[in-house]
């Protein structure tokens, strides 16, 4: 789901570093009432792991491939904003090291994956936490309302042809199915966390 | 936090296997899809990084999926334990 150079106009490229970064300084505020000092290298730990599942390509049967995101997951262990922090960084790592996806896009691609992803996953998280689906459905929607936003970006953009109409639901089709898999292992780590290690995940303190 | 690390490290050493999986089955992602839909062709990049593609100059790809997954993951994580040192100074 990484863009690469070329494919959105620039217009969009600017918007998406404009916003990306927003909600980013945002979240550096917030960050600090949702986690401690002691729980920073919990931030490390949890966006390695996700930048190591990335490298896991998953080959689907038909030729297409999928590798897990992790924005549900990294919401719902250091919470949204932290979350997002911790997004922000293994993509803006895979960027600047690896020139996995492009540097114009990185907004875009923050916006996507560390932004749409976390928030969507929490929120889904968040509202169904009674239910033992809700960390599977905040893995799976997360990460297609993401994949939508991608098909949003590019296909407003004229070298797409603004085929819009291709673009987002070739990307909810395939990201909606293989959302199941992002969802089965946000699952799985998170119940594994609750069942061993529950005090690692994160507990909203509200006012 | 020592199992996290043997997850993460298991996850580092099957790269290489994914690495290998994905060339056997010439995968493609969604986007590559739509791109290909759309009549788009993927441009030369603006920036190709310093291990462009997860690639060692010189190395093959599969030992070079080990080696930038191990870089990565380090980079994330002392990232993390110079900003907590920072925070804990304070």
């Amino acid at each position: 789901m990484h863009i690469p150079d070329g494919y959105l106009d620039w217009w969009i490229c600017i918007i998406m570093y404009a916003v990306s970064a927003t909600v980013i300084a945002y979240s550096i505020k917030k960050a600090r009432k949702e986690i401690d000092s002691r729980r920073i290298p919990m931030i490390g730990i949890v966006a390695a792991g996700i930048f190591a599942a990335q490298m896991l390509n998953w080959p689907i049967p038909g030729g297409t491939s999928a590798h897990f995101v992790g924005g549900a997951l990294a919401a719902i262990i250091l919470g949204p904003y932290t979350g997002v922090l911790a997004m922000t960084s293994v993509i803006t790592l895979q960027c600047l090291i690896f020139g996995d996806g492009g540097l114009s896009a990185l907004g875009a691609n923050i916006f996507n994956m560390a932004i749409v992803d976390v928030f969507v996953g929490y929120a889904v998280y968040k509202a169904l936490r009674k239910s033992n689906t809700a960390s599977f459905l905040a893995g799976w929607l997360g990460i297609w309302m993401a994949a939508i936003a991608c098909g949003l970006e590019i296909g407003i953009s004229s070298i797409f042809a603004y085929k819009i109409y291709v673009t987002v639901p070739t990307m909810a089709i395939w990201h909606g199915l293989l959302g199941i898999i992002e969802g089965i292992a946000t699952a799985s780590v998170i119940s594994y966390i609750k069942s061993y290690h529950p005090e690692s995940i994160y507990v909203e303190v509200t006012a | 936090m020592r199992k996290a690390y043997v997850a993460i490290a298991i996850m580092v050493a099957l790269a290489p296997l994914f690495a290998w999986l994905a060339e056997k089955v010439n995968y493609s992602e969604p986007l590559e899809n739509a791109a290909e839909k759309s009549g788009v062709e993927e441009e030369k990049a603006l920036y190709s990084g310093i291990f462009p593609d997860y690639t060692v100059p010189g190395l093959n790809p599969y030992i070079s999926a080990l080696i930038t997954g191990l870089i990565g993951c380090f980079i994330i994580i002392l990232a993390s334990f110079i900003i907590s040192k920072i925070k804990n100074a304070h």
